[in-house]
């Protein structure tokens, strides 16, 4: 296979050839160490760890009520809901280290001129941030199903509450991670990915009670409703009512049906259609 | 203030995608203000739900994060500083002017879009546009000079300015009521409901007499230790 550019008389490499499969998943993996700071200084490491223990603290606090009180914490339906300011901290902090460097540096040509190509380093970059964003809120949910079945409360566990959290935690992983690279791949700059990344965020979040209590107050309860799903932690929530029957999180409940689950997917495949489009771009540069 | 610096600065921030964002929020709270005025939704409880969850609570933080790291974090990032600081002009008159560009771009993109919201939704009842918009302007001064200190200090200037915005403030400051008296948001509510006279406005955690001083001790001290900060620079390795 003779698929390098230049042949400067350097000794051949005969050994076995790993292939675009083995690249990919190396890069994966490099991106993923490095949205934790593994492999990087202590100061990168400071914010994402700092990040995932607040996000086990509620974890720890629901698990010493059902030791001590024999009572439930936090629902795991609402556990993703009231931890999203940490999420998106977490989202907007880490995202642009993930594509910010490579295109500030301008080293996206000599990842493309490797049998790596533009759709397998972008999948690459997409897999670890969703990986990333799942880890930190399974892991304190999975924590608490430890606990609960340790602890042994009446009452069968709620094993069917704690799946169906965990497949709106991957959803929203998903979608978290395609806007949140999207907005972050539009600018090379690691500040300015943060603010972009943490603005929309905001506006999402600032808007909706606004919205929601002027429709209220014209007595538009029904369309009222929709105004929560401006935001994706509650949109996701009203896909996981829809799907998995939990109690809404939000004032006044969300529109009925599968509406939330499709504005979800449509969502999804409009930033990774920004996304594809950037990186077309930049790998042409 | 040098003028000369204090242009370049403005370049920096305008000639950029930055200007889109520095845009992005106070259109986005006047289209939420022409929303609730052509639904017929425009009376003086949504005018002030608007003005504070929308222009103080959310986006006077993150104006005065874009433009006050802004100014200052970029040439940093970049090693670009090195040319302005190797110029015989003292430390502390380049945090100055930087400080000084940072207010006057809230001022334009913070204050007076608040003022105008406010303003379609109510025109000047009861003083709640002119009392927010005052608040947005020394909120605003405030957190320019904070951030600007922020992004002198460390290269995560923005998020930990994000965290002191979404977690210290928001988080903490509704579950702690002592929280409140160290946000800057508090104090220009409190500003707003000092000016305002009308009856939707909550009574804020902070009183007037506690946000005027904390105010000026915190714009005035972070200036200087920006000053200060920038007289014994080192531009360090990055990670």
């Amino acid at each position: 296979m003779s698929s390098e550019i230049y042949d400067i008389g350097y000794r051949h490499y005969d050994g076995p050839r790993l292939g675009p499969g083995y690249a990919t998943r190396a890069l994966t993996l490099h991106s993923l160490r490095g949205i934790f700071g593994l492999g990087r200084t202590a100061r990168s490491k400071i914010m994402p760890f700092l990040l995932a223990i607040i996000m086990l603290l509620p974890a720890v606090v629901s698990i010493a009520m059902m030791a001590l009180l024999q009572q439930r914490g936090m629902a795991y339906s609402a556990f993703a809901v009231i931890m999203q300011p940490v999420i998106a901290i977490f989202l907007a902090a880490q995202a642009p280290t993930v594509v910010a460097p490579d295109l500030r540096y301008r080293v996206l040509p000599l990842y493309l001129s490797r049998p790596v190509a533009v759709v397998q380093y972008v999948s690459a970059k997409v897999i670890a941030m969703t990986a990333a964003l799942f880890m930190l809120v399974a892991l304190p949910l999975t924590l608490i199903y430890v606990g609960e079945l340790l602890i042994d409360l009446p009452g069968p566990p709620q094993t069917k509450e704690y799946l169906g959290a965990l497949t709106v935690a991957l959803l929203l992983s998903v979608l978290l991670t395609a806007f949140g690279l999207a907005l972050a791949s539009l600018t090379p700059r690691r500040g300015l990915g943060v603010a972009s990344v943490i603005a929309v965020y905001l506006l999402s979040l600032a808007a909706v009670p606004v919205i929601y209590g002027t429709l209220l107050s014209l007595n538009e309860d029904a369309a009222a409703r929709w105004a929560w799903l401006l935001n994706p932690f509650w949109l996701l929530d009203a896909v996981q009512v829809w799907l998995f029957g939990s109690t809404p999180n939000s004032e006044g409940g969300y529109p009925p049906g599968p509406a939330p689950a499709l504005i979800t997917l449509a969502l999804i495949a409009f930033a990774i259609g920004v996304l594809a489009l950037r990186y077309r771009k930049a790998a042409a540069q | 203030m040098n003028t000369v610096v204090a242009g370049i600065t403005y370049r920096a921030l305008l000639g950029r995608r930055r200007i889109l964002l520095l845009l992005l929020l106070p259109l986005a709270l006047i289209g939420l203000a022409v929303l609730l005025r052509l639904t017929g939704g425009a009376d003086q409880r949504s005018a002030i739900l608007l003005m504070q969850n929308f222009a103080i609570a959310t986006m006077l933080p993150l104006l005065g994060l874009i433009a006050g790291t802004g100014v200052i974090a970029p040439e940093i990032d970049d090693g670009t500083i090195i040319h302005l600081m190797s110029k015989p002009i003292s430390r502390p008159v380049i945090a100055q002017t930087k400080f000084l560009v940072a207010a006057s771009m809230l001022a334009v993109f913070a204050a007076v879009p608040t003022y105008f919201a406010a303003w379609l939704l109510v025109r000047n009842e009861d003083g709640i546009a002119f009392g927010f918009a005052l608040g947005s302007l020394l909120g605003g001064i405030a957190y320019a000079a904070l951030f600007l200190l922020l992004g002198v200090l460390t290269r995560h200037a923005v998020t930990i300015g994000v965290i002191y915005a979404l977690i210290w403030e928001g988080m903490v400051g509704s579950f702690v009521k002592g929280a409140q008296n160290f946000s800057i948001q508090q104090w220009a509510q409190a500003i707003a409901d000092q000016i305002s006279t009308s009856a939707f406005i909550d009574q804020t955690a902070v009183t007037i007499g506690w946000a005027i001083p904390a105010i000026v001790i915190v714009t005035v001290g972070a200036v200087v230790w920006a000053g200060l900060r920038l007289r014994a620079f080192s531009l360090t390795g990055d990670e």
